[in-house]
């Protein structure tokens, strides 16, 4: 009797990288499946951390539910802020200074820098390079201090407000945030001949977490993510809020598709905010008021709808806000960019070796607190046929 | 250069749009500028997202979100579906009702993966079952608690 059939029985290992995890600073939990080195299937498991904002925005009125969007997120909460009141101020017929307007976009630009900057020095961090990690967290405290200095806080702002901002700046504070950013703009470019230059970096980023266009358009995937990948879609461009209509800026396209194309992608982002910024700091309008009276801001609501949306650091972020004319929102429905890029993302890490999982996902930008706490398994479709154990122990193969 | 940008105004994605799904449309209007929403039957919604991936291609539009509503007063629970599309990001909203009592979709996941988060999140707040969707699971966000007694958050009346 000859041998009809061969089982070859691989080794599959299962690995859970977090949600506690030396290599992941966010409560995210990875199961990654390998065959040896190659990974043949990731679950993205979420879910420690969730709140229900969108239903405690309901039980409460217009005016607190400001602060409570802005907590949705730490790292990009004055893009949260500024959805909702561009949303509630629709609602309202409000239309904020000129001034106020102008604030908004540096507070959001600082943002944007300073996110950039954080996660370009985890993913070093991730790759070994702890030395670029501590230099690019250094550099990055001098844009907290800036939007410390814009805002009155170092990371929740609380800025925004419905018709303008809260704080106003005079030329002492205008002077200080420009010799800050004079001070960043070469530290950003010496990161950046690093990142092209270093070999390591090179090695370990150089088309790792191909992602293909269709495959950008297909899974939704938004931000620094998609336009990496040659999608050329930003917010701030098309819907053209706050004060982005009178400011010139470029978007940042690239065609590498890869983990390297991101960070450097978000790396072009910071020296344009810097741009922005500082275009911001010379052309401030001067003839108006930014911080409306609180106490005269109305307090009826008529009914409405409203579909905002912002460019976070992260991608496109949107609100969906109704009214039914009563102190509290209708319905208010967040859509954070992670929540498409990190649970839509689980075919991307297949084929690859488990050292690349933490660097594809950090490239990915995750902010799990921002994606809405979601349970997810992605089932890739692997060309190979891997049969469990304990059904080739049974006989059922 | 300048030609390019002229190109792009002459290209009328939402036309086109319009165009392509003439027959489905049941109302259309504007809730502010740039948002233009378009109610259709829910029975046409696998037709019309086959019909803008052959008409716009795999890279000519993108679904930003899907945003389930309870309208306790009428009755009915609404799924609006957000499309963007390429390359001047108009926004068209796909409108659509389905009963309270038999919230049932068609599921669009096999041929828009991008709709999976989406679906599942409006299953698992607002209990919309959307057919053909084999990932349909709770819990998703909520505690175990919640899925024993059946309750869905976001309803109106789930004492939430």
């Amino acid at each position: 009797m000859g041998i009809s059939k061969v089982i070859e029985i691989p080794v599959v290992l299962e690995i859970p990288i977090g949600p506690q995890h030396p290599a992941l600073h966010e409560p995210l939990m990875l199961k990654v499946y390998a065959a040896g080195e190659e990974v043949v299937k990731v679950e993205i498991n979420t879910g420690y951390n969730h709140r229900g904002i969108e239903k405690l925005c309901e039980k409460n009125s217009f005016y607190k539910d400001i602060f409570i969007t802005a907590r949705v997120c730490g790292i990009c909460n004055l893009v949260h802020a500024d959805c909702f009141v561009r949303a509630v101020e629709h609602i309202l017929g409000i239309e904020p200074s000129m001034r106020a307007k102008y604030l908004r976009v540096l507070g959001m630009e600082l943002e944007r820098i300073h996110s950039h900057m954080l996660v370009n020095a985890v993913l070093m961090e991730l790759i070994g390079y702890d030395t670029l990690f501590m230099l690019i967290m250094r550099d990055r405290e001098a844009i907290m201090k800036a939007k410390e200095i814009l805002t009155g806080g170092r990371v929740l702002a609380d800025y925004v407000m419905v018709g303008g901002v809260r704080r106003d700046v005079n030329n002492e504070k205008i002077d200080k945030l420009k010799k800050i950013l004079d001070r960043i703009e070469p530290r950003i470019k010496y990161y950046m001949r690093i990142y092209e230059e270093d070999p390591t970096i090179r090695k370990r980023l150089v088309d790792v977490g191909v992602l293909e266009p269709r495959e950008i358009t297909l899974y939704s995937l938004v931000g620094p993510v998609a336009r990496a990948s040659g999608i050329d879609i930003d917010v701030r461009r098309s819907d053209k809020y706050d004060a982005y209509n009178d400011i010139p800026f470029n978007v940042i396209v690239r065609r590498e598709k890869d983990v390297w194309a991101r960070m450097m992608l978000r790396w072009e982002e910071v020296l344009e905010s810097i741009n922005i910024s500082k275009y911001i700091l010379e052309h401030l309008p001067s003839n108006e008021k930014a911080v409306p009276d609180e106490r005269r801001l109305p307090r009826r609501f008529p009914p409405g709808e409203v579909f905002t949306r912002v460019e976070a650091p992260r991608g496109e972020l949107t609100y969906y806000v109704m009214s039914d004319g009563k102190q509290n929102p209708y319905r208010v429905k967040i859509r954070t960019p992670s929540f498409n890029n990190i649970i839509n993302t689980g075919f991307s890490y297949v084929g690859h070796s488990i050292a690349d999982v933490p660097v594809i996902l950090a490239s990915y930008d995750p902010c799990i607190s921002c994606m809405e706490r979601a349970i997810v398994i992605d089932l890739s479709n692997n060309t190979k046929k891997y049969v469990p154990l304990n059904r080739i122990v049974k006989g059922d193969i | 250069m300048k030609q390019s940008k002229r190109a792009l105004i002459m290209y009328d994605p939402i036309k086109i749009f319009l165009e392509s799904i003439e027959e489905y449309i049941v109302k259309k209007y504007e809730m502010k500028p740039r948002r233009l929403v378009v109610e259709i039957d829910s029975n046409n919604l696998r037709n019309i997202f086959e019909k803008l991936l052959s008409v716009f291609g795999e890279t000519g539009f993108y679904l930003s979100t899907i945003v389930g509503t309870d309208l306790i007063k009428e009755n009915k629970i609404r799924v609006d579906y957000y499309v963007v599309l390429f390359p001047l990001e108009d926004i068209v909203v796909l409108r659509t009702y389905v009963p309270r009592e038999k919230p049932v979709l068609p599921s669009i996941v096999d041929i828009l993966p991008g709709a999976y988060a989406g679906e599942r999140e409006t299953y698992d707040l607002l209990g919309v079952v959307f057919e053909g969707n084999k990932y349909l699971k709770r819990p998703f966000f909520v505690p175990e608690e919640l899925v024993e007694r059946e309750v869905y958050p976001l309803r109106k009346d789930s004492g939430v």
